[in-house]
């Protein structure tokens, strides 16, 4: 059997003092789309940071392997160059820092890990005005100051427009609905589902089951004080939907 | 006399044209009168200039530059290039577009028209270097933009610092813009070894009604030279004075503004973008005096603090009695990059009228580690990380820059 994209075990982290995954297990496969629905406060948003390697998350215990290589000794920009990526729940606004110049340097980054040819501006500028017109990104966006002013929408679609260039083989997107109309979400989704082939996966974080009649998961978990309590397919989410968390809460503390 | 530091040849100064002869004296009188600033004196209570004095700096009696290669990035087609060498401007035919006019300083003492206005936009007994500067009158330019003459294409100047090891430079310009005349004035220090030298500038600028000047500096000075530079500005009714500042040479630097909006409605703005770099101080001192009603004056000041670095920054806005209905603001904002960086920030406001509207402010911070992340996660390397962040940092004061090609040339 083909070595997993990602393979977490027994994973236990804190922030300074505080628990924050309890012992948690998951496994994914290229060309899957897992989602990690879960209440508030439950640890998703800290299990994305924990992955990507951010300052503040310590590992006390476990392992996590990534394309079958030890992700956690790894720094945090050599996880994104090794194909990990992010879409965070509130991308941060960077003011200064214009879009166009940060998404070259930042592609530019991951094509010489891979030992790719860097790209020039002139065709990295062409690779970019095309990628951005799919997701209906408009040339003066790419001027502007990185998530300074943008809409909900307009962030979702900016990190989108991330993944497209950058190509990782494993996309965490942390509540890529928060803030998003309807009309939004479906722009965002289509070019979510435009880039999922057989040789990358997703994994979903949610509250809300709608995202996921767009980005369609093969497996559903749910996600409570630090650790999956329940795994299923796609029904998983309906149930959720219709009855809440907090019968599997309860079924858990029993 | 000719012990006080940095005074060399005082005879030989001292016996020139008679115009030019009492302005050197008058300049030499206050400076003895007074002395260099210590650090007891107010203005320059953070910025300790013993070093400059403690270096023994000669001045250069070579008239020309012939040898050096400072003219290569010469491009006229964007701008009109003025080159100094050293402090010794290369003499050449200026190629200059009607409305504008373009004089040697020396050539300029000769001239009535423009002598009444050397000495005029400052008080030497309150600027000791003004002072130095003053007595060693000799070199620079003076530069008169004609009366509603709109001069399209900016006009360069380029000091270079050829290895000008253990000399002092001092260089004193004139700019009179006319009434309803606009121009676009960059000053461009830079240097091509790390030779330790002293550069003292003094620009006069007299903006008459409806003027406007947009004057762009530059300051990549060597790290083991001295850079004292004031720009004293006398600006009358509906006059403008914009000012962007990028400084990030010079072991000592200190950038002093001393504006005086006399007339209604004039208007004065600074925007200064600065490293401090290591073991280096970076000083930028501003005074503003509102001396007519309705007048506005705004200052945005942005600064990177690297390892062992020191900064200033004093900014005084004065609102003279019955200069009603103006408005002055003030904000400092500055970035460590390490905790050993020392920074020094005093706002002054001096209020003599009642219906005015003025703020200042002052934030300190380190970078932001919401930020590092973002683009650490994105592939980017920590080390790059940092510096595309200080250059974000000060990239909102470049981003103002009216003028595309100034700002993609200069200052990104």
């Amino acid at each position: 059997m083909a070595t997993p994209l990602l393979e977490i075990k027994d994973l236990h982290a804190r922030v300074q003092d505080k628990e924050i995954i309890k012992g948690l297990n998951l496994t994914i496969n290229r060309g899957e789309i897992h989602a990690l629905m879960g209440p508030n406060g439950a640890g998703k948003s800290s299990l994305s940071y924990v992955l990507c390697g951010k300052d503040g998350y310590e590992v006390t215990s476990g392992t996590i392997l990534f394309k079958g290589q030890d992700l956690l000794s790894m720094p945090a920009e050599e996880r994104a160059r090794n194909g990990l990526f992010l879409s965070m729940q509130s991308p941060v606004e960077i003011p200064g820092v214009i879009v166009s110049n940060f998404l070259k340097q930042s592609l530019n980054s991951v094509l010489k890990h891979r030992k790719q040819e860097e790209l020039d501006t002139i065709n990295f500028m062409k690779l970019l005005r095309s990628e951005a017109e799919k997701l209906g990104i408009k040339p003066e966006f790419l001027k502007r100051f990185v998530n300074v002013g943008f809409s909900g929408g307009e962030k979702k679609r900016f990190e989108t427009l991330q993944m497209s260039l950058l190509k990782p083989d494993f996309c965490i997107l942390d509540e890529i609905d928060s803030g998003l109309d309807v009309d939004a979400l479906k722009i965002v989704a289509e070019g979510v589902n435009s880039l999922h082939t057989q040789d990358n996966a997703f994994l979903v974080i949610t509250h809300y089951q709608r995202l996921l009649e767009d980005i369609v998961p093969d497996i559903v978990h749910i996600f409570a004080d630090g650790k999956i309590i329940k795994t299923g397919d796609k029904s998983l989410a309906a149930q959720i939907e219709k009855s809440g968390y907090a019968s599997f809460l309860t079924k858990d503390k029993q | 006399m000719n012990d006080l530091p940095l005074i060399q040849n005082a005879n030989m100064f001292l016996s020139d044209r008679p115009s030019v002869y009492a302005f050197r004296q008058q300049s030499l009188l206050s400076l003895t009168k007074k002395g260099y600033p210590t650090l007891k004196s107010e203005a320059w209570k953070y910025t300790d200039i013993r070093p400059i004095l403690n270096q023994k700096l000669t001045l250069e009696h070579n008239d020309l530059c012939n040898h050096c290669h400072c003219q290569t990035e010469k491009d006229d087609s964007f701008a009109l290039n003025i080159f100094f060498c050293n402090g010794k401007l290369h003499i050449e035919d200026f190629n200059t577009p009607p409305g504008l006019n373009i004089t040697p300083l020396p050539l300029a003492l000769y001239n009535k028209e423009y002598t009444s206005y050397i000495g005029h936009a400052y008080d030497a007994d309150k600027h000791p270097f003004a002072a130095l500067n003053g007595f060693y009158l000799e070199e620079g330019l003076c530069i008169c933009v004609e009366k509603a003459a709109k001069i399209a294409k900016p006009l360069t100047i380029n000091y270079n610092a050829h290895s000008p090891d253990g000399r002092q430079i001092h260089l004193h310009n004139i700019f009179i813009i006319e009434k309803g005349a606009d121009i676009e004035i960059v000053e461009n220090y830079t240097a091509d070894s790390d030779a330790t030298y002293f550069n003292n500038i003094v620009n006069e600028i007299y903006i008459k009604e409806g003027g406007k000047l947009n004057h762009y500096i530059i300051q990549k000075e060597s790290h083991s030279a001295y850079h004292i530079a004031l720009n004293a500005a006398k600006i009358q009714k509906s006059g403008t004075y914009h000012q962007y500042y990028k400084a990030s040479g010079a072991k000592i630097s200190r950038h002093e503004n001393l504006i005086n909006l006399e007339g209604p409605s004039a208007n004065a703005e600074i925007y200064a973008a600065y490293t401090a770099k290591k073991e280096c101080l970076n000083d930028i001192t501003t005074n503003i005096n509102h001396l007519s009603q309705n007048t506005t004056s705004s200052q945005y000041v942005k600064g990177v603090l690297e390892e062992n670095s020191s900064a200033v920054f004093q900014g005084k806005i004065h609102i003279a009695p019955h200069a009603d209905k103006t408005c002055g603001t003030q904000l400092h904002k500055a970035l460590y990059l390490n905790d050993n960086a020392n920074l020094n920030c005093k706002p002054e406001l001096e209020i003599f009228a009642d219906d005015v509207k003025c703020s200042h402010g002052a934030s300190c911070g380190e970078i932001n580690k919401d930020q590092l992340f973002y683009l650490i996660s994105r592939g980017i390397s920590k080390k790059e990380a940092i510096k595309i962040l200080t250059e974000a940092h000060l990239n909102e004061i470049f981003a103002l820059i009216p003028n595309e090609k100034i700002q993609n040339k200069y200052f990104y």
